[in-house]
């Protein structure tokens, strides 16, 4: 979302007014001069200017705008003539400030305002300082001179809106809004005409939740001036508190191309991407930036560098003791690691200084969202609103949190006050419309689940998911001896925006096809992916039990290692085979210490990476089930419900610390990598899918094949296997190369070899299933069928081969067969046609009147090219169902369509008449 | 013509005739009102063992020996198939070609050119062979020019109009007519022959629309082997067969990714309001759907004399539920399904004694 009269859409014309107002700086720097002799003091001593002064003057200006901030001070240094004084000081006292030199920077404003006898002579040092107050954690200071300013001279509206940020810090929000209303009425007298008094007006609009105005001034304020980077960086932030990280983005980088060495804009972009290199920069030009150093904290405590990330905090505070933000980061440790007193300390901190204060507990609650602690999050986000309940940012993230507890309609509620308040936060629109979509889906339960999923959905994937659900149920509780919180509920959207924006509150999630949040899992419908769906819900239901067992307390790495093992304990086929990547992995010297493995999912850069981050986690769960047992891994999960600290979790569950399990862990890895005993190639690329490691992963075959010749990949791979006998992917790739030159025995012989090197390889092809199309192109269907059913033994994402498979199976009259493969095509493709049609075939072959009901049904709901047939079929399977009811009211409907469709009429005779043929089974015991 | 105030009341009499009894009562204003079933006291489109069908191609003057030849092409096409497909006698199709000698291979297929005089001439003899009930099919194959707000037919010698052609058709006020206007630039032509209880067809929706239509090779498409039959009932319907062409043609436009330069609308309410989809949504449409090209031909095995008698009871019941089914929206739901079970059950056992007759 943008806003309505957005700038953006009209860069040209901003770009138009800027060159059409902006003046050269030295007329401009001669207006100001002008201006101030009328109301200033400090003019009333003007002589004639000296040159050099001016120059100097000009000169240090143009450094500062860009980013020259010590040859800066040199110029503005130099200036010693009156008239060009204050100017010279303002902004020698902000090239000290750019750079961290506070100190300085409020030495060169205090002596300004000693010699001009007092702040009220010289105002606009005297808010320059204020501000210098403020940033240095010095509210109370910054007060009584804004107070002084206001008492005792007509204040600037930056002085008005300086002084209101600071009385609604100091807990005083009423006396706040004066003065931000006072600032807005004097842009509404007519009385504020710069570029600078208009971004502050903008400022005092926002503060009061006009965010339209706000907008619109910061717009005008930069058509004023179109390098005037404190409202550049401000309008961005504008956008960046709404979600709208498109157009924050711009004005950030609008403000580094005039100067590129400008915090603010550095920090605004860290926010959006690449946050280390953004604030290392930052902080690079000014190591005292306390907002650079709190982000930068707050980066390094999420990817587990906790100690560094507090020292950063602490430098941050040491300077700016007041600084929420910082503060709010340092009672977000102290909540995930129970540390009650701390928490407090933090609280009386910042009831210090700031009464009642709203944002801290807002942030708090935020990131602690972030963290999967939605309970505690809905706690701190109800205190942030007993303090300010007109804190719109605070409803969302209740609204946002309350959600993830499955409390839906409660976070409606607040997620609707938000927006009716604060309409351009992107985020919270979103999610109200997610909430418009499931108005339209039905809400399905069971037992232990309440579902919401499209009525499409609801008719194809239900009949399955139900039955699975109440099983997973079962083998849950029994296995882990735990009972969770019921009902589980589960969303399932069709658009996969829509499951990422219900899921993270934006429409972009990356690979993820499904996430637990304890109570609530949200998946994407399987209708839009290329996956064994069941495999996804058992994943994700592995989760509910691990995250509720602790509260939420368990690190990622684990409950993805648990929840990633378990795929593989549910059904044969499932897990990841994924022994060539561990191989490539551990050759590469790229598997991470156990203690750093929460760091591999949050640092991980490619999806590859991150794959690999799940099935290192699985492997450490392997191990501990292997060594340990499997009572020891459900010791462990209980064990992060009252301790955060993972070495003495491992020390108490394991009887060794976190460094000597990592050690044997090793040593095992090294063991299960020595008996895969596979050659890698280094110069081979990893396979490669989608879907967050569910789904079919591709290896390069079908790249190399563009890249190169038959004769030249031949000859290459031949001389590979004549290196390496062990080289799978080599004997992978002559097998295809001479199958395509029809060398088929030849071929044969290279793919057995691959497929006895790594027999359980799942990648795509598999050995396996070049091997297939080879038996194919001879004619062997038997041998085809044979290598069809080893893929299928390792490949659980492929719905195509199990239809092939039942088909065979139900032409040879095997109906376990039959409905085994069926079923397998069922947990992949549901929604095509085609493998309900398989079911009919089965449940029409062994007698299942009530399966064939149920898959008619379906293909009644995704049959669009012959809707009347479809429906002439379930009515046919209803009358063999003995619903002659249902049997005439479908058929009904096929014959309003079709009324001359014998089939049709047959039917309807059928259900309506006494005695029903014998083709209709049990039909003839109903009366009609 | 008639006034609103008779035309009301024949409409309500023949619903009580069409409709099973509790309908009349049921019966409210419809937006899709029945107007157009019935003229001068008959049943539009009903078929019954007697209904004789008539077709007349017009096939107009061509702008180049290419464009000659596919008009020849189609017409030699329509005649083959509605004497194979759809049981046509040869003298009941008749063909007016170009200037009536330079026909290619029709030879004798052909009555004549397709001036202005021989069309009116031929629609004027040829009434006298036709009975009350019967169908009489207008196909007009060729160019269209509409300049000036005057849309024309491009035949030999001086053009034809759609007033004119309107004006020969007026005697044929017991016949059922069909009109397939597939011209470029066709509509306003075709929008002159709109009247009560006459179904019009008109390739292009407007006269900007200026390019030779593709609409007549979808239409043999949807003729030939009755593949437009959508509802199984080896019938086609007129609206079957503009649905399946018009799709055909929209589909073709696609595939080529250009943008459709014709799109083909039908009227069948005399409005001169011409559908671009016509069907149960929309006013024109319901008289399409129970007008059929085909005659009724009981299978060639059944010697048994009752058979046409009783075809055509089937497709009596079978129009009852098309309209019944048209009038959904003024009846309760429940009461609906009571009276389309009625039908429907009706319609399968005596389609159930048709297939018993030896």
């Amino acid at each position: 979302m943008t806003y309505p009269d957005n700038a953006h859409s009209t860069g040209s014309s901003r770009n138009w007014q800027g060159l059409k107002v902006r003046h050269s700086s030295r007329s401009l720097i001669t207006g100001i001069v002008f201006a101030c002799a009328a109301a200033n003091p400090f003019a009333t001593s003007l002589a004639q200017p000296g040159g050099s002064d001016l120059d100097s003057l000009e000169r240090g200006q143009q450094l500062l705008e860009s980013g020259s901030y010590l040859a800066a001070v040199e110029a503005l240094g130099s200036v010693r003539s009156d008239p060009w004084l204050q100017d010279a000081t303002l902004g020698l006292a902000r090239a000290h400030r750019e750079v961290g030199q506070y100190e300085r920077a409020e030495r060169v404003l205090s002596i300004a305002i000693e010699e001009s006898g007092g702040a009220t002579l010289a105002a606009p040092i005297a808010t320059r300082l204020a501000e210098l107050y403020i940033e240095t954690g010095r509210s109370a200071e910054a007060l009584e001179l804004l107070q002084e300013l206001n008492d005792n001279s007509m204040p600037s509206v930056r002085a008005l809106v300086r002084l209101g940020e600071v009385l609604a810090l100091r807990g005083n929000p009423v006396a706040a809004r004066e003065q931000f209303q006072q600032a807005l009425g004097r842009y509404d007298a007519g009385s504020v005409y710069t570029s600078d008094e208009v971004a502050m007006v903008a400022l005092a609009a926002w503060e009061l939740g006009l965010f339209h105005d706000a907008n619109a001034l910061f717009d005008e304020a930069v058509r004023l001036d179109d390098q005037n980077l404190e409202a550049l960086v401000l309008w961005g932030e504008l956008f960046q508190q709404k979600f709208n990280d498109e157009d924050a983005q711009r004005n950030f980088n609008e403000a580094l191309e005039v100067n590129r060495r400008y915090g603010p804009a550095l920090r605004g972009l860290a926010e959006i991407s690449a946050g280390e290199r953004y604030l290392t920069r930052a902080l690079d030009i000014n190591p005292q930036d306390t907002m650079a150093l709190t982000r930068f904290g707050a980066l390094l405590i999420r990817n587990e560098q906790e100690a560094e990330g507090r020292r950063m905090l602490e430098r941050a505070l040491e300077i700016n003791p007041e600084l929420i933000p910082a503060l709010a980061t340092q009672a977000v440790l102290a909540v995930l690691q129970d540390d009650g007193q701390a928490f407090q300390q933090a609280e009386q901190q910042v009831t210090s200084f700031s009464p009642n204060n709203s944002e801290f507990y807002t942030l708090v609650a935020e990131q602690l969202g972030n963290r999967y602690r939605f309970t505690e999050a809905v706690s701190l986000a109800r205190q942030a609103l007993d303090n300010d309940p007109r804190n719109w940012h605070a409803h969302t993230v209740l609204g946002g949190n309350l959600i993830r507890l499955g409390e839906e309609e409660e976070g409606r509620q607040h997620l609707e006050l938000a927006f009716e308040n604060d309409p351009f936060n992107v985020l919270t629109s979103n999610m109200l419309q997610v909430f418009d979509v499931m108005d339209e889906y039905a809400t399905l339960e069971t037992e232990h689940f309440r579902v919401r999923m499209s009525q499409h959905d609801a008719t194809v994937l239900w009949p399955l998911m139900s039955t699975m659900l109440e099983d997973s149920w079962d083998r849950l509780v029994d296995k882990y001896g735990f009972e969770p919180e019921v009902p589980v509920t589960i969303q399932v959207f069709e658009r996969t925006e829509d499951f990422a924006v219900r899921s993270v509150g934006l429409p972009d999630i990356g690979p993820l096809v499904g996430i637990c949040f304890g109570k609530v899992i949200t998946l994407i419908s399987p209708d839009t992916l290329s996956a064994n769906w069941q495999e996804i819900l058992w994943h994700e239901l592995v989760h509910v039990w691990t995250l509720q067992m602790t509260d939420n307390r368990m690190p990622r790495w684990l409950s993805e290692g648990i929840s990633t093992w378990e795929e593989g304990q549910g059904q044969p086929e499932w897990g990841r085979r994924q022994g060539l990547d561990l191989v490539r992995a551990y050759e590469q010297g790229q598997l991470l210490p156990v203690g750093d493995l929460d760091a591999g999912f949050l640092g991980a850069n490619s999806n590859a990476d991150l794959s690999f981050a799940y099935f290192e986690s699985y492997m450490v769960v392997d191990y501990i089930v292997e060594r340990f047992g499997f009572e020891t891994l459900r010791e462990l999960i209980l064990a992060y419900q009252d301790e955060h600290d993972e070495n003495r979790i491992f020390s108490s569950v394991f009887d060794q610390d976190l460094e000597a399990f990592d050690a044997d862990f090793q040593q095992w890895v090294t063991g299960r990598v020595e008996s895969i005993n596979v050659y890698v190639h280094m110069e081979d690329s990893p396979d490669e899918g989608t879907g967050h490691g569910h789904g079919v992963r591709e290896n390069s075959s079908a790249v190399l094949a563009e890249l190169y010749n038959n004769e030249a990949l031949r000859d290459y791979m031949q001389s590979r296997v004549e290196e390496q006998p062990r080289d799978f992917q080599a004997h992978l790739q002559l097998g295809i190369v001479l199958f395509r030159e029809q060398q088929y025995e030849q071929a044969l012989e290279h793919l057995q070899q691959a497929q006895s090197i790594l027999p359980t390889y799942s990648g795509y092809p598999s050995p396996s299933l070049v091997m297939a199309q080879v038996y194919e192109a001879m004619g062997n269907e038997e041998a085809r069928l044979a290598q069809l059913r080893i893929m299928l033994e390792n490949q659980q994402h492929d719905a195509n081969t199990p239809l092939i498979l039942a088909n065979h199976a139900l032409e040879t009259n095997q109906l376990d067969q039959a409905k085994y493969y069926i079923d397998r095509a069922l947990a992949v493709d549901p929604y095509q046609p085609e493998v309900q049609r398989r079911l009919a075939d089965f449940a029409s072959a062994s007698d299942d009147s009530a399966l064939a009901v149920q898959a008619f049904e379906v293909l009644m709901a995704l049959e669009v090219s012959d809707p009347v047939g479809a429906r002439t079929d379930l009515a046919a399977a209803y009358l063999a169902n003995s619903q002659r009811d249902d049997a005439k009211n479908t058929v009904l409907r096929a014959l309003e369509q079709a009324p001359s469709y014998e089939r049709a009429q047959q039917i309807l005779l059928q259900s309506v008449e006494a005695t029903p043929t014998e083709t209709m089974g049990d039909a003839q015991e109903e009366t009609p | 013509m008639h006034s609103k105030a008779s035309v009301f009341s024949v409409v309500l009499f023949l619903a009580a005739i069409a409709l099973p009894a509790q309908a009349q009562n049921e019966l409210q204003t419809s937006t899709n009102s029945p107007d157009s079933f019935s003229v001068s006291g008959s049943e539009r489109f009903l078929q019954t063992a007697d209904t004789g069908k008539f077709a007349l191609i017009i096939t107009g003057a061509a702008a180049s020996p290419e464009i000659r030849q596919r008009f020849r092409g189609w017409t030699s096409q329509l005649d083959e198939i509605l004497q194979r497909d759809y049981d046509y006698s040869a003298d009941h199709v008749r063909i007016l070609l170009d200037d009536g000698d330079n026909v290619g291979g029709l030879g004798a297929r052909v009555a004549g050119a397709s001036t202005a005089d021989a069309i009116e001439e031929h629609l004027r003899d040829w009434q006298s062979d036709m009975t009350a009930g019967d169908l009489l099919s207008v196909f007009m194959i060729g160019h269209g020019a509409a300049t000036f707000g005057d849309a024309k037919f491009n035949n030999v010698g001086p053009d034809m109009t759609g007033d004119e052609l309107a004006l020969w058709l007026e005697p044929y006020q017991e016949q059922d007519i069909v009109l397939f206007n597939m011209t470029n630039a066709g509509f306003e032509f075709a929008r002159a022959l709109s009247a009560p209880g006459r179904i019009v067809i008109s390739a292009t929706r407007s006269s900007a629309e200026r390019f030779d239509p593709i609409f007549p090779r979808y239409l043999l498409a949807g003729l030939e082997g009755r593949q437009a039959d959508l509802d199984r009932n080896e019938q086609v319907s007129i609206l079957e067969l503009f649905n399946f062409a018009s799709s055909q043609v929209a589909a073709w436009y696609d595939e080529q990714g250009r943008l459709p330069t014709e799109h083909a609308v039908l009227d069948d309410t005399g409005d001169g309001l011409f559908s671009l989809n016509p069907g149960i949504e929309e006013s024109d449409g319901l008289l399409a759907e129970v007008a059929y090209l085909n005659i009724l031909t009981p299978d060639p095995d059944k010697q048994s004399p009752q058979a046409p008698a009783m075809l055509a009871e089937v497709q009596a019941l079978e129009r009852q539920v098309i309209l019944l089914r048209n009038q959904k929206a003024n009846y309760l739901e429940a009461e609906y399904w009571r009276q389309m079970e009625d039908l429907l059950i009706a319609l399968a056992r005596t389609t159930e004694a048709y297939h018993d007759l030896p």
